[in-house]
């Protein structure tokens, strides 16, 4: 532990802590364009320069300095000041004077910077670089004659995503930041280089031009795009959301978001329903929220009725619908809309145990039946981050990309029975061994990896290796308030009346009842539906999430839903009225409170460890896995297929459609 | 009472003074113009009714940055923006509710491509509120209207900038 | 002209006098309602003009139809009488003002021989029938059930009160200077003064009458600076606060006509009526009616003068002018009068 000085003030940091870490635990803020906590040191920007002694009588790039025992730094010299007013007049030699036509405008670190220490006024007579644009995929928007040449990008795409596909080309002032050979960027994460671009460089292209980031509206809230949970800001100006942006939780997903988290929200405006609608002679058509609800209550159900539970719908939504039902006289209750049937006996047993973060830490890593880069492309970066730590990662499936070495074991299930030699090796010395499950082998081989806890030990004293990926925001919560049925889905098919709460992925014409579909978009679950009731998607609603490792978390409401839509709970309690049920909250805090005392795990935000235990379940695991559940990551749910973003990274990075703008 | 003021109460002095004052201003030049027909000359730094301005090719000069937006204290300006076909950045709406409109000229200081200026066109009132709310359209109608004399206003305060 | 239906067009007297005095009313009225509108137009202009403002220039020539597009204005506006008002007296008394302003012309001479009823009372008559003027202002005043209104009604009944008593004694000093209350014969007495120049203004004698008289005049029609019955910073617009439409344009008719007859009595009976200024032969080509006229004028030049200079009185300022300055004053000049011609008559 060091102890340095800065400015005159004492403190003692961190082994191995750069001089810049220093200074930031000084509360010493220290600029830096090139520098990025979760990216390697590049030290090519200069601008965090300070003094240091003892040393050579010049600046030093504090980023790239290990602290050292004694050091004296000083942060606010005239001779820092007048080091970084030289780089920052560098740095502007060649970025233009556009920033009115810039998206960064507002948030550009360089903008911000040059206001401490920009001189106001260029003695650089000569003409200045223009580079043309290079193209980056349908998320990322170039204009590489504002790059600094920070290689932020480059470092993200090699070190986090995992693609070597952006990289810089030729030398000095011609040097150019490009994605080789001009393709899309193939990452499922690109979009965070528009975060980590300190300029107006890349940029969003759906979101090029179309706001400020003074007029936005800052919502906190929690994605729903996959089962991670991913802490997003919504920005939205008026009754839209514009952007999402990733928020810092380490717990979760660092400070990164998926494309499909950040760009879905277009599909917040389109195919939406702001209506109800009531099927008449095999047409629907609008009607107001009371006939709706007497074409409803007018269904004899005689107590059969089931509530389906779609991917993207908050613990609320679920628990009014349960309540509802309750009150009906059913409990015929299933999120799982794909016909998975897993024993939910033990809520341990189909957990994410180890953690988002803890993942970081596994030594020797299995995974089955798993394509965690599109199932849940932040728990990837996280075996990326174990793997540079010298974890090992084997795998059981049809092979895939999945950004880093993996050592595949074929695709027949049978093997977890009898895991070869290297495995069973690698995993008896391993220290945090971990096990991963994923929707493609849930079916057949759930109890075949319950099997591999003992085999291969995973369950310790602090360290539980046993984990199970969903994909799906709902499913956690789902399974704590008791959405699964032991025979999964078919079990419903015969209620007489079924509500599908968003949910779009089943198999709407095997249900033979009266079918009410509460949710947001004219998706699939809209087309079968008897009756529409319009619901609100995750940006208009204040909503419960647990996510796949069991975090609960709350979002807050974004913008109000559109038309005569409404927050799904407040539909269900005006519902109830009209079927006599009444239900007994008129509040969401009130709801929550119920919601509180039916699952107590949903009472309080944070991560909820369950007890381990294993169900009984066989062995034995038998079958060829043909494919992974998620066929395109870009169109998984009824958002991303309404929005035109998604659809466009669908064609062009999954089915390899090029576009005319590649061209350019 | 002295003998002097006596004289003046009696004889309404004052009275008599304060008349020929008032007579000498009825045969005055008048201060007043006739309004609609004749105006006051104006400064070139006068703030008018709005209008967009165009570049002499007929290219638009607003490039949608939203500075004049941002600076608006009355919040009257309302600007929606998306990328044109050729790409470049441009208003798809821009609106100014001119009865919010508080005619500080702050959107002609912060526009950095001299797009928004408040022209000299002073008289605009209309018979309803809803045609004081003007779009873009209408903007632009009156950039191309007082281009010559909005340009010459520019020119005569450019020393001074 | 009773003359000419009876005797020319052959119908009987009776008749003929009805009809001759119908002609001679339509004869006076006609052109005193378009004369009120014009001096409406030329009261605003001679404000404007003292107050470096233009006045009026858009309706017309020179804005010279103002008036008739205010006139139309008014008319096309809706009545309202407030449902707290006495409704008939609410619309009784502007036509009690006008009606009021109007008859009191019956008496004014013209010309020579040219006045529609050429009583020997008439000075009497004037009193009597501008008095019941103010009933208009006190019957709206009340009427309207409105506290400003009512306030205004009573300012005008003190005012007008405190003033008539001074044109009374000023008029005593008229009358008997001309030994008549007839006004013909009162404009002839004032012929030939010192020979020469016309009007008893001229009399060192009554000319501090005239003054009088003028400033009187001015409080009882209320003009400024005595227009306290509509001060618009205490009262909103006084008795005419609740009336509207064609029942306001009256009260603003009967208010100039009754301006327009002060100016015609103080050309009467100070500056010589229809005579020409001086008692010289060729003057008298000019008609009478057009000297008059020419007087009118000039005393409706100086009252809007006067309305363009001197600031609102305060009310007691009003009434301390009227009975502590005026009274005694024209009081003291009835004796005086009477006393020089006494002095004269002993020594004829």
């Amino acid at each position: 532990m060091p102890k340095v000085k800065v400015d005159g003030v004492e403190i003692e940091v961190p082994q191995g802590a750069t001089v810049l870490q220093a200074c930031e635990l000084a509360g010493k803020e220290i600029p830096r364009f090139c520098y990025h906590e979760r990216l390697s040191i590049a030290g090519n920007c200069r601008m965090c320069l300070v003094e240091v002694k003892p040393g050579p009588p010049k600046p030093q790039a504090s980023c790239a300095l290990p602290a050292a025992e004694n050091q004296e730094i000083f942060t606010n010299t005239p001779m820092v000041k007048h080091a970084r007013e030289g780089i920052m007049e560098f740095l502007l030699i060649n970025h233009p004077l556009d920033c009115p036509i810039c998206d960064q405008g507002g948030e550009c670190d360089l903008q911000d910077q040059s206001i401490a220490y920009g001189r106001g006024h260029s003695r650089f007579d000569e003409n200045k670089r223009a580079v043309t644009e290079k193209y980056m995929g349908p998320i990322v928007k170039t204009v590489m004659t504002r790059c600094i040449q920070c290689t932020r990008c480059i470092r993200f795409a090699e070190e986090v995503a995992g693609v070597e596909e952006i990289g810089a080309i030729y030398r000095g002032e011609n040097m150019q930041i490009t994605s080789y050979l001009e393709e899309a960027v193939s990452s499922e994460l690109s979009g965070n280089v528009v975060d980590l671009c300190p300029v107006g460089a890349l940029t969003s292209k759906p979101y090029a031009f179309e706001a400020r980031p003074w007029e936005l509206r800052k919502t906190l809230t929690i994605d729903v795009m996959d089962a991670v949970g991913t802490n997003i800001r919504l920005d939205s100006r008026g009754r839209q959301v514009l952007r999402a942006v990733p928020r810092v939780n380490d717990d979760v997903n660092e400070e990164w978001a998926s494309d499909k988290t950040r760009h879905a929200v277009d599909g917040l405006v389109r195919k939406r329903l702001d209506r109800p609608y009531v099927r008449r002679d095999g047409k629907l058509h609008a009607v107001t929220w009371d006939e709706a609800f007497a074409a409803i209550a007018a269904v004899e159900h005689g107590g059969s009725v089931a509530a389906v539970a779609g991917d993207l719908v908050d613990c609320e939504t679920m628990f009014a619908a349960k309540a509802l039902l309750k009150g009906l006289g059913s409990s015929l209750l299933e999120g799982r809309q794909t016909g998975m049937d897993y024993d939910t006996s033990s809520l341990a047993a189909v957990n994410f145990n180890t953690t988002i973060a803890g993942t970081e830490e596994a030594d020797a890593i299995l995974l089955v039946g798993t394509n965690l880069r599109w199932e849940a492309p932040l728990v990837n970066t996280r075996i990326r981050k174990a793997i540079k730590k010298g974890a090992k990662v084997f795998a059981i499936g049809p092979e895939t990309e999945l950004t880093y070495k993996v050592e595949w074991l074929g695709a027949d299930l049978s093997v977890l029975g009898n895991l070869p030699e290297r495995v069973t090796e690698a995993f008896g010395k391993a220290a945090k061994p971990m096990v991963i499950v994923g929707g493609a082998a849930l079916k057949g081989a759930h109890g075949a990896a319950l099997g591999l806890v003992e085999t291969l030990g995973l369950v310790k004293d602090g360290w539980n290796g046993f984990n199970v990926v969903h994909m799906a925001a709902s499913r956690m919560g789902g399974l704590m308030l008791g959405y699964a049925q032991p025979a999964g889905i078919s079990a419903l098919y015969d209620a007489k009346l079924t509500f599908f709460l968003g949910a779009d992925e089943c198999d709407h014409a095997r249900f033979t009842g009266f079918k009410v579909y509460v949710g947001h978009h004219g998706d699939r679950g809209a087309h079968h539906a008897d009756v529409i009731l319009p619901g609100a998607s995750y940006a208009e609603k204040s909503g419960t999430f647990v996510n796949l490792e069991g975090r609960v978390q709350r979002g807050e409401r974004a913008v109000f839903p559109p038309g005569d839509a409404r927050e799904d709970w407040t539909i269900f309690r005006a519902l109830s009225e009209r079927l006599g049920q009444t239900l007994p909250f008129d509040t969401i805090d009130e709801l929550r409170a119920a919601m509180a005392l039916d699952c107590p795990e949903l009472a309080t935000l944070g991560l909820k460890t369950f007890a381990w235990s294993a169900p009984a379940l066989g062995t034995v695991a038998e079958g060829v896995l043909e494919g992974y559940p998620i066929k395109d990551f870009y169109l998984t749910n009824a958002i991303c297929r309404a929005s035109p973003t998604m659809q466009r990274c669908s064609a062009e990075l999954v089915h390899g459609e090029s576009f005319a703008e590649a061209a350019e | 009472m002295g003998i002097a003021q006596t004289i003046k109460a009696f004889t309404l002095y004052e009275f008599v003074k304060a008349h020929a004052l008032t007579l000498k201003y009825f045969f005055k030049p008048k201060a007043t113009i006739n309004y609609p027909y004749e105006k006051n000359p104006l400064s070139p730094r006068f703030r008018g009714e709005h209008a967009l301005r165009r570049y002499p090719n007929g290219e638009e000069r607003c490039i949608a940055c939203k500075l004049c937006e941002a600076v608006c204290p009355a919040q009257a300006i309302t600007i929606e923006a998306e990328p044109r076909d050729d790409g470049s950045r441009r208003t798809t709406r821009y609106d100014i509710d001119m009865t919010k409109c508080i005619y500080c000229g702050l959107c002609q200081e912060a526009c950095p491509v001299d797009a928004i200026v408040e022209g000299p066109n002073l008289d605009f009132a209309t018979e309803t509120r809803e045609e004081l709310i003007y779009d873009k359209a209408k903007l632009l109608d009156n950039g191309d209207r007082w281009e010559r004399a909005i340009a010459a206003n520019l020119a005569a305060d450019a020393p001074y900038r | 002209m009773t003359d000419f239906f009876n005797h020319t067009v052959g119908l009987p007297y009776g008749w003929a006098w009805f009809l001759a005095t119908i002609v001679g009313i339509l004869a006076i009225a006609l052109p005193l309602m378009l004369s009120v509108a014009m001096i409406i137009y030329a009261d605003r202009k001679i404000w404007a003009a003292m107050a470096l403002r233009r006045g009026p220039n858009v309706v017309g020539p020179f804005g010279l139809l103002q008036s008739f597009a205010d006139g139309l204005k008014v008319f096309l506006q809706e009545t309202i009488v407030p449902s707290a008002a006495n409704r008939g007296l609410f619309l009784l008394a502007p036509i009690i003002t006008f009606t009021v302003a109007l008859i009191v012309w019956a008496v004014v001479p013209f010309q020579p021989g040219v006045v529609l009823a050429n009583i020997n009372v008439g000075l009497l008559y004037v009193l009597a029938a501008s008095s019941l003027g103010v009933y208009g202002i006190i019957l709206a005043g009340w009427s309207s059930n409105s506290k400003y209104p009512f306030f205004s009604a009573i300012r005008a009944a003190a005012q007008m009160v405190s003033y008539e008593v001074a044109i009374g004694f000023v008029l005593i000093s008229v009358v008997m200077w001309a030994g008549s209350f007839n006004l013909t014969t009162i404009v002839e007495a004032q012929k030939g003064l010192y020979g020469f120049i016309n009007g008893f203004g001229f009399n060192p004698l009554l000319f501090p009458m005239s003054v009088v008289f003028l400033i009187s005049s001015l409080a009882e029609t209320q003009r400024a600076p005595f227009d306290l019955t509509e001060a618009e910073s205490e009262l909103v617009a006084g008795y005419q606060t609740e009336y509207s439409s064609m029942a306001f344009a009256l009260y603003w008719l009967g208010e100039y006509a009754n301006v327009l007859l002060m100016c015609t009595l103080n050309a009467t009976l100070f500056w010589g009526g229809y005579l020409p200024p001086f008692d010289w032969a060729p003057l008298y080509v000019v008609p009478g009616i057009i000297w008059l006229f020419a007087k009118i004028l000039f005393f409706f030049f100086v009252f809007s003068w006067i309305k363009a200079t001197v600031p609102r009185y305060r009310y007691d300022q009003l009434m301390r002018l009227g009975w502590k300055v005026f009274l005694p004053l024209s009081l003291f000049w009835v004796f005086l009068v009477s006393g020089v011609l006494m002095f004269m008559r002993v020594g004829v």
